[in-house]
């Protein structure tokens, strides 16, 4: 009876493997196709292999520029959002007092607002950051920071506290602390802070959709989309985009899986 | 005495953060909260006069708002509910290790780092008219089934709910698996020794004991489901014609006419019904949490 029941249980978990890599199947091997054969949206093999639709996706498809843009936006976001929230984080998990607790409140609002479209880009435009790197890399540093902030000071309440006395007792100043002891103990609720916000900034589409309007400083999630609007009848460049822009998170994802998804869920769990 | 209050860290270590999130994330609310009962537009870009409710009655009355709205709170519910469904389907058969265990939860978890508009365009793919859905359907026989997906309301709207719920399912399995671990296996051992059936052991032991991790997948369900925009943008941009415009994309569409008051207005709307609706969830949920 037992081995009867997992032997089903095998056999649905693999049908549902299949709904979750036919897309993959698809877009991989329509990215070898020629043009007639990728639109036809099947699952056969190619008859010949098109390396050239990859070719010709680089060097038409600003992969490159977004590449650099992704990659820039999003490491200065993420230095700003643990470099900052790590400091806010710490304050507020380390006081008592009214004072840390309005802070704390104050963050925790920033979780379950939406986002103000309207507002943000007379904003950007009245700072004069509207269509700047700078201004998206602000805003996505801004949307993150409450999280950070909750989940810096709920870890840092976990630290014993003697390590900051004895060290403030030997005459350590509150950064030299903080950069040469806490930091360091902080290490894995970093590395979550870390992978969430690089995930979640990498991918994220609407900010720069509504602020960045030259298409020199478009991230990758916009060059995707704008691609496919231009070569919607070729399918065959579409899905080499594709394979392009994500081979590289899948690579990422694949050696990192244990830290990525400890990271994201545990992230959850804490909040 | 005052060092002691404050643990030793002075106030200006949060200044940064508070800055950086004051201007990006509260100004703009604040704006929002003000303009909105203004006759703020492009044309009147710096000289909005005070204007009361119009804004706000005059999406109202918009019955584009209205769908938008029911679009919002059908799409939030519904893929919250197949989320946890079946990311707690998932959990249960995976969480006991076996030989090949980690490759499903890996493919399962695959989809969450990948970007919405990558996924929004492949299944653009899938179910355009001659796309791998109706092909496959084809190949079974069963032409009568085929559709031009992304071309009527209800099967689209069923779609984007499918394609959301497809993507983070794996999410929801992770945090289920990270509860269930959790429960000591003793509980079960007691309960067949005194003759409780499986289904009995999971209503009275596993379900109450992951009530935490079923409180956390909601809310944060819910909350992004509310703020849906992404896949919607991609797949039909709100249509066919106005049928699947949510909040997000309602304001967006605002904002591009230049009917910034409107937009803003749509925007305060939404973050007031996403305060409401995670507050009260996430009270009616923790009361229902018992202590290991």
């Amino acid at each position: 009876m037992k081995k009867k029941n997992n032997v089903l249980k095998m056999i649905l978990l693999i049908l549902i493997t299949c709904i979750y890599l036919i897309p993959i199947v698809m877009m991989v091997l329509g990215s070898l196709k020629p043009k007639e054969e990728a639109i036809r949206f099947d699952l056969s093999l190619p008859s010949v292999i098109e390396w050239s639709n990859y070719t010709y996706v680089l060097e038409k498809g600003h992969v490159l520029t977004g590449y650099f843009n992704s990659f820039i936006m999003t490491a200065a976001a993420t230095v700003l959002v643990l470099l900052f929230g790590a400091l806010a984080g710490i304050y507020v998990g380390r006081s008592r007092g009214r004072v840390s607790t309005a802070i704390y409140n104050y963050f925790i609002l920033g979780l379950t607002v939406s986002f103000q479209i309207a507002t943000t880009f007379a904003l950007l435009k009245f700072l004069n950051l509207y269509g700047s790197r700078v201004g998206v890399v602000l805003i996505y540093a801004a949307i993150q920071l409450p999280f950070t902030v909750m989940t810096f000071s709920s870890f840092i309440k976990g630290v014993p506290r003697e390590i900051d006395e004895a060290a403030m007792i030997d005459g350590c100043g509150p950064l030299r602390l903080i950069f040469l002891i806490i930091m360091p103990i902080m290490k894995p609720i970093m590395i979550t802070n870390l992978i969430v916000t690089a995930i979640q900034t990498w991918n994220n589409f609407m900010i720069p959709l509504f602020y960045l309007d030259s298409s020199e400083k478009w991230t990758i999630p916009l060059m995707v989309y704008n691609f496919f609007g231009q070569y919607s009848r070729n399918w065959n460049y579409v899905f080499a985009m594709l394979v392009i822009t994500i081979l590289p998170v899948i690579i990422l994802y694949l050696c990192l899986q244990k830290y990525i998804v400890e990271g994201m869920t545990s992230g959850a769990v804490k909040g | 005495m005052i060092k002691k209050k404050h643990g030793g860290y002075p106030f200006w270590l949060s200044i940064p953060a508070i800055a950086v999130y004051s201007v990006f994330v509260i100004i703009p609310i604040v704006m929002s909260l003000v303009l909105a009962f203004t006759d703020w537009n492009v044309n009147r870009w710096t000289s909005p006069s005070f204007a009361g409710l119009t804004s706000f009655i005059e999406i109202l009355k918009d019955p584009v708002f209205m769908k938008s709205l029911f679009n919002n709170f059908l799409y939030a519910i519904a893929t919250t509910v197949l989320k946890v469904v079946f990311g707690l389907a998932l959990a249960l058969a995976l969480v006991k290790p076996f030989k090949g265990n980690t490759i499903f939860r890996t493919i399962f978890y695959l989809p969450c780092v990948l970007s919405m508009t990558v996924i929004g365009v492949l299944f653009t793919a899938i179910l355009a008219k001659n796309g791998l859905l109706n092909n496959l359907l084809e190949m079974l026989h069963l032409t009568s089934f085929q559709r031009e997906w992304l071309g009527q309301y209800g099967t689209a709207m069923t779609w984007i709910i499918l394609i959301e719920s497809w993507m983070w399912a794996g999410f929801n399995m992770f945090v289920f698996i990270s509860g269930l671990q959790a429960i000591p296996r003793d509980y079960y051992e007691a309960a067949s020794t005194e003759g409780a059936s499986r289904i009995k052991q999971f209503t009275s032991i596993t379900l109450p004991l992951i009530m935490p991790a079923i409180t956390v997948n909601v809310t944060l369900n819910v909350a992004g489901g509310m703020k849906v925009f992404d896949i919607i943008y991609v797949l039909t941009n709100g249509g066919p014609g106005t049928d699947t415009q949510v909040l997000s994309t309602y304001g967006f569409k605002a904002f591009s006419l230049g009917y910034l008051g409107e937009s803003s207005a749509a925007s305060i709307i939404l973050t007031i019904l996403v305060i409401i609706v995670s507050f009260a969830l996430n009270g009616f949920f923790r009361k229902r949490e018992v202590e290991l």
